[in-house]
Parts: structure tokens; C-alpha cells; sequence
């Protein structure tokens, strides 16, 4: 979001309330969306829940192209439509819902910071693990990526993003990194989470901050999701307070509100409930 | 214990390694703050180095690295660690903060460096070509800022254009913000751990002391820094401690400046090897034009038939006779 729409936002959206029928708008859960476009919905509905705010979810073949920025998941709230997480905390912060107000300035530098952590590492790694690994590409990544295409477009969609996705990874120097390397990290984020976690129920202590959300969907959506291998879950699984975490997230934010959101929102790859 | 050899962009001289300079002083910090025994050896020929990337680690038993983070690697290895005394949450803090630092001010400083075309033409081309040796100062520069755009472009979304000034505005306020939550995070401490120096100020200083430290006709984000008083003082502190009288410590501030350590570079032995090679260049280009245009042909003649016709001649001759 641009500083122009940032400064229309804080004038604009403070006026009007949360409207009853907001909507959030992401792929097909069952037989298209891939393991970082989930980790990213999951995470937005994760964020909204914890401020109190309702949102009706559809699900769109072509969600990825209604989006402003290409990236979904992405809210139409009254006449706007904002994409992605950041811009969509920045957006609900102008209408006077906010999770981090309570935090001090050092725990909000360290807020930003781990969730830039989370988006190097993490969302780098799912990216990379779904479109680089040729045996991840060939059985999942392919076929849910262009279910909704006939021949020939399902072969060029899937070879235009999986070439867009190559050469970002070049770009940040991800490209000469073996699956083994990218699972090495995953793991050095994960113990970083954890460590910093600590005991406590959520990241600063008692309640809930965006980057709970963020944490929550990435890791959730690694857990439940059943992949060519184990490994990736493995990783996550290690980490027993990181385990509790999810699930108490789960528990508090969506059994409470409808029974069966978030296992029907895993995806078809997920074999049951996965949780520990 | 042997000294390394660290190889280190000359003058900011060039690198293939993103806003290599910043990279360079990120792991030389490093060794100082580890109070590691380091040979630093300038380099102006990319090509020079062993792996084509600067900054790049000399050792002895693990032959030459080129990573930042393999570098740090290994001195920790050899017990050279910065990060001793730190707990396993300021371990977890230092990797969040370093992934702050790489995704909100590094575009920036790519952008501020490489791609703005008012620094680009009259700062950062000239400083490169002045450092690059001969051939190679004409395209470098160039290959350099095409790939900073093309770097750019990737990680901010495809429909970046040189000149667009909202995702422009969006890259500075993001940079701003994050050296305004540096500073918050700072507060008061002389480190950001405590008193004593880890990697993560070696870090935050060699992108810091970049900002701080360059004179450039558009400087946004030196403006904001200079407005954030603590990391300032900072920046300044650790130049003192662990920079005291190296002037390379601070990027060069002027492209024009006369470069005074000239004669501990290593460019110096292969000076005659270089005026011979652009001599049988240019002798080569020469020759190639002569017989490629037709002013000089060379017609082959197989010697046999050579030998046949001088026997003719001679034939001839003796039938003269």
C-alpha cells in the first residue's frame, strides 16, 4: 500500500465502524491453494479473530488475480480492498483496533523484527520447498496450482510462476541452497521462535499480538499439511512449546467460534487432524 | 595463531555481493569486535577475488569463504565468538533483527546506491570506475545498477519501473522506520546487548556507518539517521573503539579524493603484465581488422605444389638451356 493510500486510509477509514459484511477473499481450500498461500490466509484469519472482528470468508478460483497486489489473501471492507498481512494490520489500526497498542517501543521493534524473520525465513522456505524441489512440483505444487485451468493455460500459469519464483530466489541468494539447507533453516527459525517463546502463552506474555497471527499460520499450516515427506513437519514438531502454542491458538480463537473451521480449513493434503 | 587474509572491496571498489561494502564491514567488524588477527587486503578487480564474490576469508585449513555468514561461521569456530555471552534468547533476537535489517533497509540502501539516478550518475558510477581497473570500469558500473533494478524489481513485485515514485516512497518509509525501530531498540545501552559489542552491531554498524558516513547529492535516509540521535552516537563510538586512525573503515566520502594507500593494494606487481596484455590487444584488434576488411590477405600455398612449381621453373630453364 502506497503512502498516498496510507494517508487516505487513517482519514477515510477511521469514520466508518467495522461493517457486518466484510469479506475475506482466498483460492479454493480444498484443491487449490498451496502451503504458503495457506500459511498466509490462515494467518489474516487468525489476526482478525484476534481483534474481534467479523469476516465472512469466500473462496475464489481467482482470488490471486482480484488481489491489488497479487498476493492473497486480501479484505473488502466497505469500498476497500487491502492485500496482505502488513497492510491489513495498518488498515484495522486506523479503524481503532490494534493488538500491539500495550506493547512498549522496544517490544514493538522486536515485534517487527520477528516477523520480518518469519517472512525471510519461513514464507522463503515454504516458496521454495513447493515450487523448487522438482519432487514437491510434480506431485502437489502442479496439479493444485493450475486446477482450475484447461490445457495449454495450466502448463504456462505453473511454468510462468515457477520461473518468477526461480528468480526471485536467485535474487536473495536462495537459489544454490539444497532442500537440505532450506530445511536447516527452517530449523534455525523455528529454535529462534521457540527460544524467544519461552513459556510464556504468547509471544509478549499474556495477549495476543499480530505476530502471534503470523507465527500461528505459518506453523499451523506446516503441522497439518502433508507434504512428498515428513521432514519439514518434523522440524516444527520438535519444538513441544511451539506445538502448545498452535494449539492453544486453535483452541481459543477458532473451536470457539465454529467447531470446525480450522480442521476444514487445512487443507486436502492434511491426513485428519495432524495435531500432537 | 596465523593472520587470515580478508579481502575487502577497495574504496568500495566493485563486488558482485549486493551493497558489497556494507557486507565487507559486517564481517571485518566482526573480527575486530572478536579482537580476531586479520590481514585486510584491498581489492579493485572483482575477478580477483578467489570466487569472484567480496568480501571474501583467506584461511588455511578451510581454503577461502565468501559469505558473510560463513565467515562469521568460522571464526566462531575458531574460537573467535563475539556472541559468547549472550543468552539464548539475545542469540534468537540477533537472527529476527538481522532478517529486519536484510528485508527493510538493504532495498533501500541497494536503491539509494544503484538505482536513484541522480546518485547513480554522479556518485556511485564514477567511484566504481575510477577503483575498476581499465576494460572492465566501462561495463561493471552498468552490470551493477542493472542488476540492483533487477534485484529490486523481484522482491518488490515486477511492476517497478526506474522512476515510480510510490513504490520508491514505500522502500524509504519502510527503510526510515526500521532505523527508527533500531534506535528505539538501542534506547539508552552503549551495544545492543549490554556493554559489550555481538554480530548483530557488527551488522547493524556496516549498514549504519554506510548510511552515516557517504556524501551523496539524494540522501533521504542519512537525513532521518542524523535525526535519531542515539544511533549517531553509536555508529561513532564503534568507529572510535575498533577503527581508531583507518580511514577505510569508513567508505570512502568523495570519488575525487586521491587514494593515498594506492601502494598496498596489490595491483602494483602486475602492472607491466597489464600493459603488455592491452598491447597484444590492441596489436590483435589491429591485425584482425587488416585481414577481416582485405587491406592484408594471406593466400596458402601447400608446399608440395610450392616444390612442384619451383621444379617446374627449373624445368624450364634447362630446356632454355
Amino acid at each position: 500500500m502506497s503512502l498516498v493510500t496510507d494517508a487516505f486510509v487513517s482519514q477515510i477509514a477511521a469514520v466508518e465502524p467495522w461493517p457486518e459484511n466484510a469479506t475475506i477473499y482466498q483460492p479454493m481450500k480444498s484443491e487449490q491453494v498451496l502451503l504458503s498461500d495457506n500459511a498466509s490466509c490462515l494467518a489474516v484469519q487468525a489476526f482478525l479473530r484476534m481483534c474481534n472482528l467479523p469476516v465472512q470468508v469466500v473462496c475464489r478460483a481467482n482470488a490471486e488475480y482480484m488481489s491489488p497486489s497479487g498476493k492473497v489473501p486480501f479484505i473488502h471492507v466497505g469500498n476497500q480492498v487491502i492485500s496482505e498481512l502488513g497492510p491489513i494490520v495498518q488498515f484495522v489500526k486506523a479503524k481503532g483496533h490494534s493488538l500491539s497498542d500495550g506493547l512498549d517501543e522496544v517490544q514493538k521493534a522486536e515485534m517487527k523484527a520477528y516477523m520480518e524473520l518469519v517472512n525471510s525465513m519461513l514464507l522463503t522456505a515454504e516458496l521454495y520447498i513447493q515450487w523448487c524441489d522438482e519432487a514437491t512440483l510434480e506431485e502437489i505444487t502442479q496439479p493444485r496450482y493450475s486446477s482450475p485451468y484447461s490445457w495449454p493455460l495450466n502448463y504456462v500459469l505453473v511454468v510462468q510462476k515457477k520461473w518468477e519464483i526461480k528468480r526471485k530466489m536467485k535474487a536473495i541468494g536462495w537459489a544454490g541452497k539444497t532442500l537440505e539447507q532450506v530445511y536447516e533453516d527452517v530449523d534455525q527459525c523455528c529454535q529462534a521462535l521457540s527460544q524467544r517463546l519461552g513459556t510464556q502463552p504468547y509471544f509478549f506474555n499474556k495477549q495476543p499480538t499480530e505476530l502471534d497471527a503470523l507465527v500461528f499460520g505459518h506453523l499451523f499450516t506446516i503441522l497439518t499439511t502433508q507434504l512428498t515427506n515428513d521432514e519439514l513437519r518434523e522440524k516444527v514438531k520438535g519444538y513441544n512449546n511451539l506445538n502448545a502454542f498452535c494449539r492453544r491458538i486453535e483452541q481459543n480463537y477458532f473451536e470457539d467460534h465454529d467447531k470446525d473451521s480450522a480442521s476444514g480449513y487445512s487443507t486436502r493434503l492434511t491426513k485428519g487432524p495432524v495435531l500432537p | 595463531m596465523a593472520a587470515w587474509t580478508f579481502k575487502t572491496p577497495m574504496a568500495m571498489a566493485s563486488s558482485r555481493s549486493r551493497a558489497a561494502l556494507s557486507l565487507a564491514h559486517s564481517a571485518a567488524t566482526y573480527a575486530k569486535f572478536a579482537g580476531a588477527p586479520l590481514k585486510v587486503q584491498k581489492v579493485s578487480n572483482p575477478w580477483r577475488s578467489p570466487s569472484g564474490h567480496l568480501p571474501a576469508l583467506k584461511t588455511q585449513d578451510e581454503g577461502d569463504l565468501y559469505q558473510v555468514t560463513k565467515i562469521i561461521t568460522h571464526l566462531r569456530k575458531q574460537k573467535y565468538n563475539a556472541d559468547y555471552d549472550l543468552s539464548a534468547k539475545q542469540g534468537a533476537d540477533t537472527l529476527a533483527f538481522i532478517s529486519l535489517l536484510e528485508e527493510k533497509l538493504l532495498p533501500a540502501l541497494i536503491h539509494m546506491l544503484w538505482v536513484d539516478s541522480r546518485n547513480y550518475v554522479e556518485h556511485t558510477r564514477k567511484w566504481y570506475a575510477e577503483a575498476i581497473p581499465f576494460p572492465l570500469n566501462f561495463f561493471i558500473p552498468n552490470q551493477m545498477h542493472r542488476r540492483s533494478l533487477e534485484r529490486l524489481q523481484l522482491i518488490r513485485g515486477e511492476s517497478w519501473e526506474e522512476e515510480d515514485d510510490a513504490l520508491e516512497k514505500q522502500l524509504y518509509a519502510d527503510a526510515q522506520e526500521c532505523m527508527t525501530l533500531l534506535s528505539q531498540r538501542l534506547g539508552t545501552q552503549k551495544f545492543f546487548f549490554g556493554e559489550s559489542p555481538a554480530s548483530l552491531d557488527a551488522y547493524i554498524f556496516s549498514y549504519l556507518a554506510l548510511i552515516l558516513n557517504t556524501k551523496l547529492p539524494n540522501h533521504k535516509l542519512q537525513q532521518h539517521l542524523k535525526t535519531l540521535n542515539n544511533l549517531c552516537q553509536y555508529c561513532n563510538c564503534i568507529l572510535t573503539l575498533y577503527f581508531p586512525s583507518d580511514g577505510d573503515a569508513v567508505p570512502r566520502v568523495s570519488p575525487k579524493k586521491p587514494n593515498p594507500e594506492s601502494s598496498d593494494t596489490e595491483e602494483e606487481p602486475h602492472k607491466r603484465r597489464n600493459q603488455i596484455l592491452s598491447v597484444v590487444v590492441g596489436l590483435m584488434a589491429m591485425v584482425s581488422y587488416a585481414l577481416l576488411s582485405g587491406i592484408v590477405s594471406i593466400q596458402h600455398v601447400s608446399q608440395d605444389s610450392a616444390l612442384e612449381r619451383s621444379i617446374a621453373l627449373d624445368d624450364n630453364v634447362d630446356d632454355e638451356e
